[in-house]
């Protein structure tokens, strides 16, 4: 029996152990007093009869093959098998590949190998097979027990549930940890090669070092501050367009317009944030930013082709709906009572919204533009296409500058070794960018829980 | 000068500063607009080309001498696919032009046929051998086939472009007189996978690897983060673990999503073993990525769930566990899927994730399956708009238009959930 | 009944994910973005030709395909990998270690570095030494002293007066890239050896002499894009007053947008790259490891392919996509190798 046949079965077996042990509540029920509905006891049954043989067949599917690969390895002549784990392995995907197609082989070592695959494979099927129907089964028994019958069911059921809600969200550690573990450990071989306070607080970043080890180049410097600098700077830009018209549309849709224009216009917004970032990129690069050349260079401003001024207002443009949706969320949640309270007292609208409404909107307010901010330092697509590659230090939003996810990209994608400080400063760089994040949220949530006691 | 004057007098001007209070709302969301209606046209004047191909018909030979086949071979797929299909296209132009003779003439006449068309006439005939066992007279096959890019781009712009030489816009006059060049609309776009031939390039296969990566997100997504939503607003014990859990869903929320690239790359691929470039380590990333914006909007329409509903099911003997399952979550649904709608948005326009594990190739068979090699429309779009031939700059756009349009129904869909199931306490 | 339709759908998704452990049947690639367009050309055609399943290509770029490529033998790893460089010292010897020590060097043809404007604007022609003076971070001080200060030129009439009077601005790949590397080492070297002081330095401090010579200037001029060759071009048409460093086929591709300039008087060219007499161009390679072979279905005809006179000769279809060729005994002797699968070695 195949393993979804298998699935079925234990799917079926489920629905019959639910059937059964609430039927047996209802009988036992009818005599003596129960202390869950009888459905909680067709659950509770259902669930010992399902899980632990689903856990089993999980863990056949993931053992299994290296369980047979072991068979095959063993009907080979050892002639084979003492070249090596590299080659056996495709030796025995060429095996793998004749039991795929059907095919039987000329070769005699192949073909005794797929029949003691053939084998194999057709044991340890019986052998699951039996060993699921016998868990299953048993767990059946087991929810018709006495034992079970006198238990609180729904608890029992409940505990189950609860686990697996804590477990989903132990999903955020675990991920956090994984991304943690997936970058230290490059990182801290790039801090070997590259002392650590030379990267923090260096102010100089050119990674020319060279390709080849037989050029020599320059031996490159890796301070990560214009960087940040860079990441700050069109952050900040922005943000400056992002938050006026984001907020300003936010109020508008929330406070003045009709619900119908609000419902066509909410979504054409959003829209925005859902255009891959590419066309972005392509639209900075191509359209703002010799625009912006343009009328610098008319008034006689001496403007950089890849400027950050048109990166950042393209970036401006498509973190909008994310300051405006979700600033309208929480506007539309100020209770109705403070708006006709301020309005009672005599304020216009505009007095009531900027006196009353945002301050006590303003937690969810900072909670959406700290999202938008963090969109906009995690951007790239938008300034690897427009913003260049220069790391300059520098305010001056006319410049080129770089950004910290440009160079992760750039470097884990180029043509230089991997092993080289060049690509393991992707690695440093990551890990940075995601403590900077970190420190940035642990303050966002101080400010959001201060703020938002005082308005609940 | 009594208070009543005061306020009087202060009118006029609370007035006027409303009105430009106003102005400030609706100039914010023209402005906004303003950003989407170019963008959008940006798009759809550069897509407009793609949709329409152009194809020429040329009348190929199909008796057994040209096709090199004895009067006694039987046809069968062997023998079939055996002919040189290359050889009758270029046969049959030779046919159309008998005058060009020169080598230089010959070689810019047969590149006004896609050099992929040999592989569609080929399927042609397989599919209709019967063409070639007539025996009566000479059988002739008029087939529309698909032009060389350039020619395309030429014909489909009218404007003169370098790689069009002077000798092939006399053929393609030519061709017009004769009636023997249409354009009509670009089916292959829709059925073919990526091809390094701009015209026979199309996104079916990106767009089934868009569906199985994303059919893996929201698997797994879903219900992990209604999962983890329920509990932290629910169950969890104040403490310092659901704090940290709860700053860990926020920073995530704000994890640069290249970031979850190199977490999918060192533990799904190289510590779990997983394949490189399949839907299901996509999809994993994707929902990792996705997770937080889901849990954080399920939250929020948990929480606005009104306490007397809760309440009310608890005095009546309900236990939390069902009062959760019976009637808060049933009430948040709409929020929650709301939120998964946007989550999967977002997941479906990603690029940089998939960069890392292997997803940015070049992949011609269609995945039929989450651990089939695949690509997704992003990325096909990344792709695109890096190659050297002109004419991937109209497939680019086109491409994201296709995007944008399953953009703009999973949010249409979000905005009929909330629309038709929203209650307002 | 709902639990009952949940589990119905878990099974069948589960179903769905189960995955039938039956081998490879399909050639894996990875490497190069700059060998990536010809790559899938052959791809294509062996996948359309042939009754074997299309090679997967991965973009990876040429450092991280030799990682996974040097990763090992066995299925798990990518059987061929594309590079725009040749192996690295250390690279060969990961591929030693882990193992990869039957691998077979595949030269595919030249790639050119055009250096273009648009051509809206006036032709350049320009020799290696103006594109050292004019990006080099440090310069030999114009009074003749053989000393070196910061590049001090911002006109392109200042590096040579024969030159435009027009600021300098080029718009290049970024140092993690091997176009970077190439221009790096054939046209600004080729223009710094020709102050004799520095290359008389090669002897003596070979070091110093590279870090002259290969070092770009960061002070604005030379202005760094990313890899998108279609952006350069882009921006270039945007930008009549900006050169571009990019691969010959977006010349190709786009000339009548962009020119290419004259570099020592040679303009860009197929006839000229392969020649030898344009002075920019690059070796385009990739590498197979020959232990999969015989376990892959197809890799001996997805080389035989690749190296067949319809794809890479003096007619072939790689020429329409911008691949300069190898000369015609060089790819006999080619051939003549990966039929024999002659062993690499370093």
């Amino acid at each position: 029996m195949n393993s979804s046949a298998l699935l079925l079965l234990i799917t079926g077996l489920s629905v019959i152990a639910f059937i059964t042990a609430r039927q047996r509540a209802y009988i036992h029920g009818a005599s003596s007093k129960l202390k869950s509905l009888p459905k909680h006891y067709g659950v509770l049954t259902a669930l010992w009869s399902g899980i632990p043989a689903l856990v089993l067949i999980l863990s056949w599917m993931i053992f299994q093959p290296a369980y047979l690969h072991q068979q095959i390895i063993q009907s080979l002549p050892e002639s084979i098998t003492i070249k090596g784990e590299d080659s056996l392995s495709l030796y025995i995907n060429t095996i793998d590949l004749a039991i795929a197609n059907g095919e039987a082989s000329d070769d005699p070592v192949i073909q005794k190998a797929i029949l003691s695959f053939n084998d194999a494979e057709k044991k340890s099927r019986i052998i699951l097979t039996i060993l699921v129907l016998l868990l299953s089964l048993s767990g059946i028994i087991f929810g018709l027990t006495k034992k079970l019958l006198n238990s609180h069911a729904r608890v029992g059921v409940e505990k189950v549930v609860k686990g697996f809600l804590a477990l989903c969200s132990a999903v955020a550690i675990f991920t956090t940890v994984g991304i943690v573990l997936s970058v230290l450990f490059e990182a801290l071989r790039f801090f070997e090669s590259i002392p650590f306070t030379d990267f923090m607080f260096g102010t100089s970043w050119s990674p020319q070092t060279a390709i080849r080890s037989d050029q020599v180049g320059s031996s490159g410097s890796f301070g990560a501050i214009p960087l940040f600098v860079g990441t700050m700077l069109i952050s900040a830009i922005a943000m400056l367009i992002a938050v006026p018209i984001g907020l300003l549309s936010a109020i508008y849709l929330s406070e003045y317009a009709s619900a119908r224009f609000r419902s066509i216009a909410k979504p054409a917004l959003e829209l925005l944030a859902g255009i891959p970032t590419v066309v972005y990129g392509f639209f900075a690069a191509l359209s703002v930013a010799p625009f912006i050349r343009n009328v610098g260079e008319s008034i006689g401003l001496s403007v950089a082709s890849e400027s950050a001024l048109a990166a950042g207002i393209v970036m401006g443009v498509m973190i909008i709906p994310f300051v405006s949706s979700l600033s309208d969320d929480v506007i539309t949640a100020v209770p109705q009572s403070m708006r006709d309270g301020s309005l009672g007292l005599g304020a216009t609208k505009s007095e009531t919204i900027k006196q009353v409404i945002i301050p006590a909107a303003l937690p969810g307010i900072v909670g959406g533009v700290l999202l938008a901010a963090s969109r906009a330092i995690g951007e790239t697509m938008i300034v690897v296409m427009a913003a260049g590659m220069a790391a300059k230090m520098t305010a001056n939003p006319l410049d080129a500058v770089t950004t910290v996810t440009v160079q992760i990209v750039t470097l884990l994608t180029g043509d230089q070794e991997f092993d080289s400080p060049k690509t393991l400063a992707a690695f440093a760089l990551g890990l940075m960018l995601f403590l900077t994040t970190l420190i940035l949220n642990v303050i966002a949530l101080h400010i959001v829980r201060k703020y938002r006691e005082q308005y609940e | 000068m009594n208070n009543t004057d005061i306020v009087k007098h202060g009118l006029k001007k609370r007035y006027a500063k409303e009105k430009r209070f106003q102005w400030y709302g609706r100039l914010a969301v023209l402005t906004g607009f303003v950003f989407l209606t170019l963008l959008l046209l940006d798009i759809i004047i550069k897509a407009m080309p793609a949709f329409q191909s152009t194809q020429i018909l040329l009348d190929i030979p199909l008796d057994r001498e040209t096709l090199e086949l004895s009067t006694d071979a039987t046809i069968n797929k062997d023998t079939l696919s055996a002919i040189n299909y290359d050889g009758l296209i270029k046969k049959s132009l030779s046919q159309l032009y008998p005058q060009v003779s020169k080598r230089n003439d010959r070689k810019q006449l047969y590149k006004l046929v896609s050099s992929g068309a040999e592989f569609s006439l080929r399927e042609y005939i397989m599919k209709n051998p019967e063409l070639i066992s007539s025996n009566s007279e000479i059988p002739v096959l008029s087939i529309w086939l698909k032009a060389d890019d350039d020619i395309d781009t030429f014909y489909k712009l009218q404007t003169k472009i370098s790689r069009v030489s002077d000798r092939q816009v006399e053929f393609i006059d030519s061709l017009i007189q004769q009636q023997r060049i249409r354009t009509s609309f670009n089916t292959t776009f829709f059925t073919a996978s990526d091809s390094r031939e701009p015209e026979q390039a199309g996104i079916k296969g990106a767009l089934l690897g868009s569906f199985w990566t994303l059919l893996v997100t929201l698997l797994i997504s879903l219900p992990v983060g209604i999962g983890a939503a329920v509990y932290l607003e629910e169950f969890a014990p104040q403490n310092k673990i659901t704090d940290f859990i709860e700053i860990n869903i926020n920073n995530l929320a704000a994890v640069p999503s290249i970031v979850f690239g190199l977490l999918g790359l060192s533990v799904f691929i190289n510590f779990f073993g997983m394949p490189r470039s399949v839907p299901l380590v996509g999809g994993l990333v994707l929902s990792l990525m996705t997770l937080p914006t889901i849990i954080i909007s399920s939250r929020a329409a948990i929480k606005s769930v009104p306490p007397s509903i809760k309440e009310a099911a608890l005095g009546i003997g309900a236990s939390h566990m069902q009062t959760v399952f019976h009637h808060v979550l049933p009430l948040a649904m709409p929020g929650i899927l709301t939120g998964t709608i946007i989550g999967m948005a977002q997941a479906l326009g990603e690029t940089a994730p998939l960069l890392m594990i292997g997803m940015v190739a070049f992949i011609v068979d269609v995945p039929g399956g989450v651990v089939d090699s695949a690509t997704v429309l992003p990325v096909q779009i990344y792709l695109w708009s890096d190659s050297p031939e002109r004419a991937f700059t109209a497939l680019t756009a086109a491409t994201i238009l296709v995007l944008l349009a399953f953009l703009a129904i999973m949010n249409t869909l979000a905005i009929f959930l909330r629309k038709h199931f929203e209650r307002r306490w | 009944m709902k639990k009952l339709v949940l589990a119905a759908a878990i099974t069948t998704s589960l179903m769905t994910l189960q995955s039938q452990a039956a081998g490879r049947d399909t050639i894996n690639i990875v490497g190069s973005s700059t060998v990536y367009p010809f790559a899938t050309v052959v791809a294509e055609k062996f996948g359309k030709k042939t009754n074997f399943n299309t090679p997967k290509i991965e973009s990876t770029g040429s450092g991280g395909g030799m990682k996974l490529f040097c990763a090992g033998v066995g299925l798990d790893t990518p059987d061929i990998t594309n590079a725009s460089r040749a192996i690295k010292k250390s690279e060969y010897d990961t591929c030693q270690k882990n193992g990869v020590t039957d691998i077979t060097e595949v030269q595919i043809g030249y790639d050119g570095i055009a250096i273009a404007n648009s051509i809206k604007a006036q032709n350049f022609s320009l020799t290696r030494k103006d594109l050292f003076l004019a990006l080099a971070k440090k310069v030999p001080n114009p009074d003749g002293s053989k000393t070196l200060l910061e590049n001090p030129y911002k006109t392109w009439k200042q590096v040579n007066s024969s030159l435009p009077d027009m600021e300098i601005e080029v718009i290049g790949p970024p140092p993690t890239s091997g176009t970077r590397d190439a221009f790096a080492e054939l046209a600004m070297e080729g223009g710094c050896k020709e102050f004799n002081w520095i290359k008389a330095m090669k002897k003596t401090d070979k070091k110093a002499y590279k870090t002259v010579c290969h070092t770009v200037r960061e002070d604005g001029p030379y202005i760094e894009a990313g890899e998108n060759d279609n952006l350069i071009v882009q921006k270039l048409e945007k930008n009549p007053n900006a050169l571009g460093i990019f691969g010959f086929s977006f010349l190709e591709q786009n000339d009548d947008k962009v020119q290419g300039s004259l570099v020592e008087g040679k303009s860009p060219e197929f006839a000229t790259i392969s020649d030898g007499s344009y002075p920019i161009s690059r070796p385009l390679f990739f590498y197979v490891k020959n232990a999969h072979i015989s376990s892959i279905p197809g890799m001996k005809e997805y080389l035989q392919e690749f190296t067949d006179e319809e794809a890479m000769g003096d007619d072939g279809y790689l020429l329409d996509k911008g691949l300069i060729p190898l000369s015609a005994t060089d790819r006999s002797a080619l051939r003549q190798s990966i039929i024999k699968g002659k062993k690499f070695t370093m």
